[in-house]
């Protein structure tokens, strides 16, 4: 089963409009589930990571019902069908 | 009706017939031109309403003059006849050219902005089409778009036709409705008046119908069609469309009136942009048909023309244009732009004889540099941050600060002073941007320390008389200099006290919130610190201490007289735990003698209880005789003068926290101006003040 891409509406204009996203190919890891996402649609790239490669201080990747800060950040195991989810953190100002 | 002479026209053949009349070719033998004439079918008139409907047409379109509508050039009525003499259109309808393919995206996008271009000079004129649909706009062989039939146009806002606007929504309603269905948008179907959103959703349609061949709503019935529109989505435009098309549709076809564009030249700009994210190469690599331009919402654009004079304002929640003349009394606003990023730093960039905004947005989702030309209307949203550390630096941008322009004759160069503190710059006017590598690896920089707002290089200043010579200030780090462009760096802080350190002058370390220098003098500078106001004369090798009669040396903001190198406007605080204008009243204080003494300029501005904040970007001046001098506060309030500082007037409040105000006048305003006039910053002297006082109140 493909894995899917929840996408925030602050970041389809990068997705062609898309609310979610398929991956088709077999990620193992978060990181390579993500760049197969920037391969597809470059633009979230920059807006997701930092130029460092880190997950942005203030978004949150959900895997399933996880965060994945909590289950091994970009190292976090993807299974086939897992459901990603690109969140705006609660912050304030 | 063939060879029968209407007003001055000789009916020659019939050309086409729609559901009130019949359209001929006709010859005008008085100007010697081919001309279509309508001419209202007798029998299809119950009452005089679809006279009426004619002739309101007419009336409505001979009033709109525009390379993409249709001109009406006579209206008359001979033996019972109605008739409307106008333009002959020959070409295709853009129904015929869609076909069951749909066209190509470039011819999409270049006949949509058209569409778009007619549909902003209607609005403009109080007139909504509403009958906007792909058999109603003509393509000819040269691809000038022309629509046709502003057949339902109704007045906006006027009385003349108001009576029978309504008749004819009725006879509408009962007769032809069907004609028009697929392009009705949900609030008509649910009984509500049309107005210009009604056209902008109904060119939603025919831009997805021109892209795809296809409606985007459907059905066999009309109750089918009714139902797609108030309740389907459309189905997804996919390649060929580009991404930036297919947004632009969606936005268009968005049920709720207020959710959609609310003025057609916002779509124009979009469909723009588009086109010409298709034609600028695209870095390699990223997809081509990617949108370069954000789609806004909700924003009120101004309408800037030559010698209009700009604020630009930058907030923790978005950026706005102020637009006035050189009385800078009236004040139109455009904007937000960039809803709730923080815009920290903006120019304006009228070099190599361009209009170029940049701002710089950060948000949850990045940091970016952005620019606008055409004032706001659309702003690039790269795929790719242009500003970016290397991998190698090991840190990651938070904030850019300063956008500085090159000097006149470099017009490709810029730099950027970001968070954390390092210096960028671009020598193809931002289309690649650099590490400076020099202060990146200076010595010093693992030992600067962020203050409140952060680690950032927040001012950079270029010395127009020694391209190989630029400052910049970093919180907290202190003054750096090269003289050679950027390659090594040391630091200028002689004289400048540390208060948050053991060492009271250390070479560096110092948290100085801003510089200035004066283009005229660049050996002086005037230096705002974390306590302490400072002057040097001699290139920042040494710092004098100014404080003199100042009731705080504490303070953020701080900007040089255009002309007057004697002369530094401040606003200063209570102190590093209240940073809040002394004893509630906002003052700015003002030298004329180099920091020998300062004066307060208090009058307009609220001295009670106005504990208002200036942030170091946050007040600008501007090029004029008298001087303009412009302040925003953390409340969200815009204060100005036109008198250097002798008077102040509130222009705007409510704003979210301003953090950037710059001014900008656009090309050459001297030729407009009576009272004032503008005068090129190198200038010395100071002009005699005018004594008018100006009104600087803003109209949102």
């Amino acid at each position: 089963m493909p894995i899917t891409f929840h996408i925030p509406g602050a970041l389809r204009e990068f997705t062609a409009g898309r609310g979610t996203v398929e991956i088709k190919s077999s990620p193992t890891t978060l990181a390579e589930a993500l760049s197969a996402l920037w391969t597809l649609y470059p633009g979230v790239r920059d807006r997701i990571a930092t130029e460092q490669g880190q997950v942005r201080e203030h978004i949150n990747v959900f895997i399933g019902n996880e965060n994945s800060r909590y289950t091994g950040g970009l190292a976090s195991p993807i299974t086939s069908g897992t459901e990603i989810s690109i969140v705006p953190a609660v912050s304030g100002g | 009706m063939i060879g029968q002479i209407l007003g001055h026209c000789r009916v020659v053949a019939k050309i086409g017939e729609g559901g009130m009349g019949v359209v001929y070719r006709a010859y005008d033998e008085v100007l010697h031109r081919d001309v279509a004439v309508k001419v209202v079918n007798k029998g299809a008139r119950i009452d005089s309403s679809a006279s009426q409907r004619l002739l309101h047409e007419a009336r409505a379109s001979s009033s709109l003059s525009h390379p993409n509508i249709c001109t009406i050039h006579e209206v008359g009525e001979t033996n019972g006849e109605l008739y409307i003499v106008m333009e002959l259109v020959e070409g295709k309808s853009l129904q015929a050219m869609s076909g069951d393919g749909g066209l190509p995206p470039e011819s999409v996008l270049r006949y949509g902005a058209q569409i778009a271009s007619a549909l902003t000079r209607a609005h403009d004129r109080g007139i909504v089409h509403r009958d906007l649909k792909t058999a109603n706009i003509v393509v000819a062989p040269d691809g000038l778009v022309k629509v046709l039939d502003f057949g339902l146009a109704k007045q906006v806002g006027g009385s003349l036709f108001e009576g029978t606007t309504r008749t004819f929504a009725t006879v509408q309603e009962a007769s032809s409705v069907s004609g028009t269905l697929p392009y009705m948008a949900p609030e008509i179907l649910r009984g509500d008046a049309a107005d210009y959103r009604t056209d902008l959703w109904a060119l939603g349609v025919v831009l997805y119908e021109a892209a795809s061949g296809r409606l985007p709503f459907e059905g066999r019935t009309g109750f089918e069609i009714s139902s797609a529109i108030m309740r389907e989505i459309p189905r997804p435009l996919g390649p060929p469309i580009p991404p930036g098309l297919w947004a632009i549709v969606q936005r268009c076809l968005t049920k709720e009136p207020i959710q959609r564009y609310q003025r057609a030249s916002e779509i124009q700009a979009a469909l723009e942009a588009v086109q010409s994210a298709g034609i600028v190469a695209s870095t390699p690599g990223l997809d081509p048909g990617a949108p370069r331009t954000a789609v806004l919402h909700s924003v009120r654009h101004v309408q800037v023309k030559k010698g209009d004079f700009l604020l630009l304002l930058g907030t923790t929640k978005g950026a706005f244009i102020l637009r006035s003349n050189t009385q800078r009394r009236r004040w139109e606003v455009g904007g937000p732009y960039f809803h709730g990023h923080s815009v920290y730093a903006m120019a304006y960039d009228n070099r190599a004889g361009q209009h170029r905004i940049w701002a710089s947005t950060a948000s949850y989702w990045g940091t970016l540099l952005r620019s606008s030309d055409d004032f706001g209307k659309s702003w690039t949203n790269p795929q790719q941050a242009p500003i970016r550390f290397p991998s190698d630096a090991g840190v990651s941008l938070k904030n850019i600060w300063q956008i500085t322009l090159g000097r006149a004759e470099e017009p490709d160069l810029l730099y950027c002073g970001v968070e954390p503190a390092a210096l960028f710059e671009t020598r193809d006017a931002g289309g690649s941007w650099s590490l400076v590598r020099g202060l990146f690896a200076h010595p010093h920089r693992p030992r600067w320390m962020p203050g409140n707002g952060g680690l950032a290089l927040h001012t950079v200043l270029l010395d127009p008389a020694d391209n190989q010579r630029i400052y910049v200030a970093i919180s907290a780090g202190g003054v750096y200099r090269t003289d050679d462009g950027g390659q090594t760096w040391t630091a200028q802080n002689r004289g400048i006290r540390a208060m948050t350190m053991p060492e009271r002058y250390p070479e560096f370390g110092q948290c100085v919130h801003k510089i200035v220098m004066h283009p005229a003098r660049p050996e002086r500078l005037f230096l705002q610190s974390h306590w302490g106001l400072y002057r040097s004369d001699d290139s920042a090798e040494n710092w004098l201490d100014i404080a003199n009669g100042v009731p705080s040396d504490f303070g953020f903001a701080m900007v040089g007289h255009p002309r007057n190198p004697d002369c530094v406007y401040i606003v200063p605080v209570e102190s590093d735990e209240f940073r809040c204008a002394c004893d509630g009243r906002l003052r700015v204080y003002r030298t004329r003698n180099g920091g020998a003494s300062w004066e307060p300029l208090a009058r307009g501005l609220p001295q009670k209880r106005a504990y208002e904040t200036v942030l170091r970007d946050a007040i600008t001046v501007d090029a004029f005789d008298p001087s303009g001098i412009y302040f925003g506060t953390r409340s969200g309030q815009l204060f100005g003068s036109s008198d250097e500082g002798k008077s102040w007037q509130k222009i705007l409040e409510g704003l979210p926290a301003i953090v950037c105000v710059r001014s900008a006048v656009v090309e050459d305003a001297s030729a407009g101006a009576t009272k004032t006039k503008a005068v090129p910053v190198r200038d010395r002297e100071t002009t005699a003040h005018s004594k008018k006082r100006t009104s600087l109140r803003a109209k949102r």
